[in-house]
């Protein structure tokens, strides 16, 4: 899987490079819009990382451009600019998703595979963690071969930690991947306690290990230990 | 009242005053006019019979005119009277001149008169000529009136139509003025070119200051959230790194958050949201309220939403959502657990109901920004400035009230204007 991240912060953009390589991602950089502009021109990509505003261009020029060349690549603008109504237009040109800045980077993660499933496999692959078996075109877990019922909530935590596997996963950065925008209610840790506790307890119930370990003080770790 | 009429109103006023009493002098002084040369005629009648009086003993035949001879004295000189003229049957005025005449030793009176009412003819065609130039005055100062207001003040209105239409927002350019032939509206419209141009070069500065500001700060704040979740990723084990690196992480979410908060109020306020698109805020609502499904059941709150079917509303989604999920959340953060929360949403309102903790004062004074009900939350308190900035740039009528007896804080939003 190859991924271009045009980014023209350069702290920024070696933590995100950093980040998704320890998610077995090859990484390709690209600083201003020229150099995104002449490696989308010249190589394939399966998922673009655009910054809005960069040195040299507008990203939605850039967004115009894979589109206009009917790329297959995806693309997840990585915006400081406008959040709101910048979304809107981002997404009118064909962007995939738009992530506001400051983002967790795990949530990166987890919109990256979202983006990468719908595109490279209309959905057709399945995530795997020990004994545990995610189709995410049917929205199934299997643990085993026994299906598991999970609501809605509880299934969006375990695909978050499956794509987050031996990963910190902060509890902030869980309740704004599950509650977005309106996570900002303190109430929305104990809310996170109780979906893990029944998402624990399903499993545990179909004979799954606990693998979802908490992190004192911190958040919870989806490890393999 | 248009300032034309106004004028005109005046003029006419002036013109009616002036009439009237131009015609009260012009009949006087004509009566009067009338009057002396009628007197002077009887002095030469006088002068004339007085001699034929004295030489023949009587009075030549009058013709039309009366002429009486009389023994009896009378006061001599000028006096009115009238006579009843037995064929038009009506009292008719006359002037008269008595004079006393020596005859042979014998005195003898002479009343010579002359009908007023000849000279009433000329005096009513001079009124009735006035009169009519009087109506054609008026008539055609109105018609002017109309004329003038249509084609002078055609450029006035040409610029009030462009200020009217002009918004800032959705071509932050100058205001384009037809150009006029006269000084006075030539002088406003480059008063107001003037205007919008500074409006919109602050408007531009303005909003490239916001986005800058958005740009500059969300930027380090990425990098610093970026590394702390790296670190966090290293420190995670380390009992004494954690909590130092937990609490450095999530001040810089509040700050992210807070920076969000106040760039949104910002761009609400500098009009940078055109784009509105009708939609149906019972979807919006559906939506956001399945989001908070758990932190309302997680609270124990009991939920009541009602929906009539409501009438789309013209707003950008963004802020549609902004204004939603404010009020939802606010109404679910400052809930007891157990309380309850009504949603209801008429054809032109939504109102959202909540129990909470009693409230002291004026609870409008939750929209100002930073305020809270707790100080110590780490929420910072935009979110009823946001709900009140949304509502200001839609012009939707916007209550905060607390019902002491049932405990309940009602937040009203009609989407009719303020009511």
């Amino acid at each position: 899987m190859k991924i271009l991240i045009v980014e023209d912060e350069p702290t920024l953009r070696t933590s995100l490079v950093a980040h998704l390589q320890s998610d077995g991602y090859r990484c390709e950089e690209a600083a201003t819009y020229a150099q995104a502009h002449e490696k989308i021109k010249l190589y394939r990509y399966d998922c673009v990382l655009v910054d809005l505003t960069l040195p040299g261009g507008d990203g939605l020029d850039l967004v115009r451009t894979l589109k206009a060349d009917q790329s297959p690549a995806g693309v997840l603008i990585i915006s400081a600019r406008g959040a709101l109504d910048d979304k809107v237009w981002g997404l009118k040109l064909g962007a995939d998703d738009y992530l506001t800045k400051p983002f967790h980077l795990a949530e990166l993660t987890a919109r990256v595979q979202a983006i990468l499933r719908r595109r490279q496999f209309q959905g057709h692959n399945a995530l795997r963690f020990r004994a545990l078996t995610v189709l995410p075109d049917r929205a199934q877990v299997l643990v085993g071969e026994a299906p598991l019922t999970l609501t809605r909530k509880e299934y969006e935590l375990l695909l978050y930690f499956l794509a987050n596997p031996n990963r910190l996963l902060t509890k902030e950065s869980i309740a704004e991947h599950l509650w977005g925008d309106a996570a900002d209610t303190s109430d929305s840790f104990d809310f996170i306690y109780n979906h893990l506790k029944n998402l624990r307890k399903k499993l545990q119930e179909k004979g799954a290990v606990d693998y979802i370990r908490t992190v004192y003080g911190l958040g919870y770790e989806l490890s393999a230990e | 009242m248009k300032l034309l009429a106004t004028t005109t109103r005046y003029y006419l006023l002036l013109a009616a005053l002036l009439f009237a009493a131009g015609t009260a002098a012009l009949y006087a002084g004509l009566v009067w006019a009338l009057r002396t040369e009628m007197e002077e005629k009887l002095v030469t009648e006088r002068g004339y019979l007085t001699p034929i009086l004295q030489r023949t003993g009587r009075l030549p035949l009058p013709l039309g005119d009366q002429r009486t001879l009389s023994r009896h004295p009378r006061p001599a000189g000028f006096s009115d009277t009238l006579e009843y003229d037995p064929v038009g049957r009506r009292w008719e005025p006359f002037r008269q001149l008595h004079f006393p005449v020596q005859v042979k030793g014998v005195t003898y009176w002479v009343t010579l008169r002359k009908s007023l009412l000849e000279n009433d003819s000329p005096l009513g065609v001079v009124l009735s000529v006035l009169a009519a130039v009087l109506i054609g005055l008026l008539l055609s100062l109105a018609a002017l009136n109309r004329w003038l207001s249509g084609r002078l003040w055609q450029p006035f209105h040409q610029t009030l139509a462009a200020l009217r239409g002009y918004e800032l927002q959705r071509q932050p350019a100058t205001l384009r003025l037809p150009a006029t032939g006269i000084d006075e509206f030539t002088e406003l419209n480059q008063a107001l070119t003037q205007l919008s141009e500074r409006l919109g070069a602050e408007y531009q500065s303005l909003k490239e200051f916001t986005e800058n500001a958005a740009h500059e700060t969300q930027t380090p704040l990425a990098i610093l959230q970026a590394k702390l979740e790296r670190l966090l990723q290293l420190g995670a084990r380390n009992a004494e790194m954690a909590p130092l690196l937990r609490d450095a992480y999530g001040a810089t979410l509040r700050l992210s958050r807070l920076h969000q908060g106040l760039t949104l109020l910002s761009k609400i306020e500098n009009g940078q949201f055109p784009d509105a698109v009708p939609l149906r805020l019972a979807e919006v609502v559906a939506e956001k309220l399945g989001l908070l499904e758990e932190l309302v059941s997680g609270k124990e709150l009991t939920l009541t939403y009602e929906a009539a079917d409501p009438v789309p509303v013209r707003m950008h989604p963004a802020l549609a959502d902004s204004l939603v999920v404010n009020l939802l959340q606010n109404a679910i953060k400052h809930n007891h657990p157990g309380g309850t929360l009504t949603v209801r949403l008429g054809p032109h309102a939504l109102e959202v109901r909540n129990t909470g903790p009693t409230l002291s004062g004026d609870p409008s004074r939750y929209f100002e920004r930073f305020q809270k009900q707790l100080p110590g939350s780490p929420s910072p308190g935009l979110g009823l400035s946001i709900v009140q900035q949304v509502c200001r740039h839609y012009g939707f009528g916007l209550r905060y009230t607390y019902e002491p007896a049932t405990g309940l804080h009602v937040l009203h939003v009609s989407t009719y204007g303020l009511d």
